[in-house]
């Protein structure tokens, strides 16, 4: 029924009732796809606690996390808004200057590790956020902090 | 020769692609991403690093309906 995903769809329904008032509101994030990608190791450093707790709240609602997990989910963007929102004040020029260059490159993070290096020291600096990748083997160098980018187009970019 | 029309079709996809590159290799995360960029400034391929969302952004996203099978 409505468990699987439409596939003959002819039309579309745009539902605009707003939330009932007793749901908290709070503004939905407005940052496109680069500037997210490219914040999303600054989101993740600052907001691990809040991402984990709502990914853990959907895991266990069994289906019914839509409803279930409002709560966690306004924290989440609560948090993601104060991350975006201390990056475009302290470092918007390397952050633009990334997230131009991911949108240039399919969004492909090791194509724009040149401006990703300026962005990350200034976002440590300032901010005391340190990107790091999770999962990744210690005993190796992270592959953003490499000097050769295997896949990289160019040398120039990398 | 293969130079020109190559130079060629990049610029018009250029052009069809707000003056960027082309994405290949669009998956269906990507397609969401894709469509939530339409919703927020209108253009595919548009981005904006605004910290909150426009006015009524929550309330465009779109069921996609279908008629049941009987």
């Amino acid at each position: 029924m409505a468990s699987r995903q439409p596939r003959f769809n002819q039309q579309v329904l745009i539902d605009t009732t707003p939330l009932p008032d007793s749901i908290p509101k709070v503004p939905e994030i407005g940052s496109s796809s680069a500037p997210l990608l490219s914040a999303s190791y600054f989101i993740g450093a600052r907001c691990k606690a809040y991402n984990d707790d709502y990914m853990l709240c959907k895991t266990e609602s069994n289906g019914k996390g839509e409803t279930e997990c409002l709560k966690e989910g306004r924290k989440v963007t609560r948090c993601a808004a104060s991350v975006l929102e201390d990056v475009n004040k302290s470092c918007l020029q390397q952050f633009r200057e990334h997230w131009e260059c991911l949108d240039n490159n399919n969004q492909q993070l090791w194509q724009c590790r040149r401006w990703e290096r300026p962005l990350n020291k200034c976002v440590f600096d300032n901010l005391n956020l340190e990107k790091k990748i999770p999962g990744a083997p210690t005993n190796e160098i992270p592959v953003h902090l490499r000097k050769r980018q295997i896949f990289a187009h160019s040398i120039a970019t990398q | 020769m293969f130079g020109f029309s190559g130079a060629a079709l990049s610029k018009i996809r250029a052009m069809q692609n707000g003056g960027k590159r082309a994405r290949h290799s669009v998956d269906q995360w990507d397609r969401q991403m894709m469509d939530r960029d339409r919703r927020l400034t209108g253009f595919l391929r548009g981005q904006t690093d605004n910290v909150l969302a426009p006015a009524g952004f929550e309330l465009s996203n779109a069921w996609k309906v279908e008629r049941g099978f009987t």
